[in-house]
């Protein structure tokens, strides 16, 4: 029983890709096979996100015109059991695929992984209605910001139209001390807002940046709080929605308000 | 160390988070509508001429606005009435 999942925003620049690459990583570490498939063609980066760009021969479009079989295109990713990548053409446009043609692709992927997660591409154009059209169901990612939720309130809304069940979301770059003092969003908020279920929270944090230098997945990081993050949401995904959400609090004791005056969080890390 | 300071004699201005979560709101209604501002600023006015035609309003305290719910948008409307006028009678 494999399950296609596409992951999108609306807005670009909140962590689509980041998600798509993370949650590939965690799928695979739970021992699933997992197929992460760049639709953002034309503007490939999930390959440079998963440090899998050099090892790029054909893509996506390339099996699509049949110029290569589908496991030709598949790179394997050496560090983890079970998880390939199929990257997006560079020089090509999202009018070189069409929504018929992401169907058959991932059927063809269904029959071979346990999940296809499909990175989709800003915007609510043709690279979104392509992503969407082989999925089965849909991750929304929005930051705390009333840009991103309002492009996440829109998708939803085109997730819906698309007859995708209800989608999860994912709340990227929260910072608990700005939650804290009240300058952003926090999770009740969004939800009030958006009305769908939550799938988890990431702290913003430097982590990514490094991991994103690195072409290293954070969720390869044990030690990381982003990886943490992403490793829960990963088995949130992988069916065992009751496992706990981080605590980003700072503690509402009189040490945690102290902490909270002098500048200092108690969810280290968490910028 | 003023921003210390001020921490601790709590003169911290209004969370900007409300400020956020009001636009959103308001955005998110005029998206779903596809109403601008402007034009439910002179929808507000054409209902206040007709009303006023009948009662006599409190028009510094009369608003109208959209309300988004679990599955509609609402108008709502709170138009102070000061008094009827008597003469009043349909057209």
């Amino acid at each position: 029983m494999s399950e296609c999942i596409v992951v999108t925003s609306g807005k670009g620049g909140v962590g689509k890709t980041t998600t798509s690459a993370n949650l590939g990583v965690a799928l695979a570490m739970q021992g699933a096979t997992v197929a992460v498939v760049d639709a953002d063609i034309g503007l490939r980066n999930l390959d440079v996100i998963l440090g899998l760009e050099n090892r790029i021969v054909y893509d996506l479009v390339h099996v699509i015109e049949g110029e290569c079989r589908l496991k030709q295109a598949l790179i394997r990713d050496k560090r983890v059991e079970g998880l390939f990548l199929l990257p997006a053409a560079q020089t090509r446009d999202k009018n070189a695929v069409t929504p018929q043609q992401m169907r058959e692709l991932v059927e063809k992927l269904k029959a071979e992984f346990d999940y296809v997660l499909v990175d989709c591409p800003a915007g609510i154009e043709q690279g979104f209605k392509n992503a969407v059209a082989g999925a089965d169901r849909a991750v929304i990612v929005t930051t705390p910001e009333v840009s991103a939720i309002r492009d996440a309130d829109r998708i939803i809304g085109m997730v819906e139209a698309a007859e995708l069940p209800e989608p999860n979301l994912i709340i990227n770059r929260y910072r608990a001390k700005m939650v804290n003092r009240g300058d952003m969003m926090n999770k009740e908020d969004i939800l009030e807002i958006l009305a769908i279920p939550l799938l988890g929270i990431v702290p913003d944090h430097e982590d990514i940046i490094i991991s994103a230098n690195r072409g290293v997945p954070a969720v390869f990081d044990e030690s990381s709080v982003v990886g943490e993050a992403f490793r829960r949401i990963g088995r949130r995904l992988g069916g065992e929605p009751n496992v706990p959400e981080m605590d980003f609090s700072e503690g509402s004791g009189v040490w945690g308000v102290m902490k909270r005056w002098m500048g200092f969080g108690a969810a280290q890390g968490v910028a | 160390m003023n921003t210390l300071i001020n921490k601790l004699l709590n003169r911290n201005n209004a969370s900007s988070k409300e400020d956020a979560k009001s636009r959103l709101k308001v955005l998110l209604i005029h998206d779903q509508v596809d109403l601008t501002p402007a034009q439910l600023d002179a929808m507000q006015e054409e209902i206040t001429a007709v009303i006023q035609k009948y009662v006599e309003i409190d028009r510094d305290n009369s608003v109208v606005r959209l309300e988004r719910g679990d599955d509609r948008i609402a108008l709502i409307s709170s138009v102070p009435v000061r008094r009827v006028i008597e003469r009043a009678l349909p057209a």
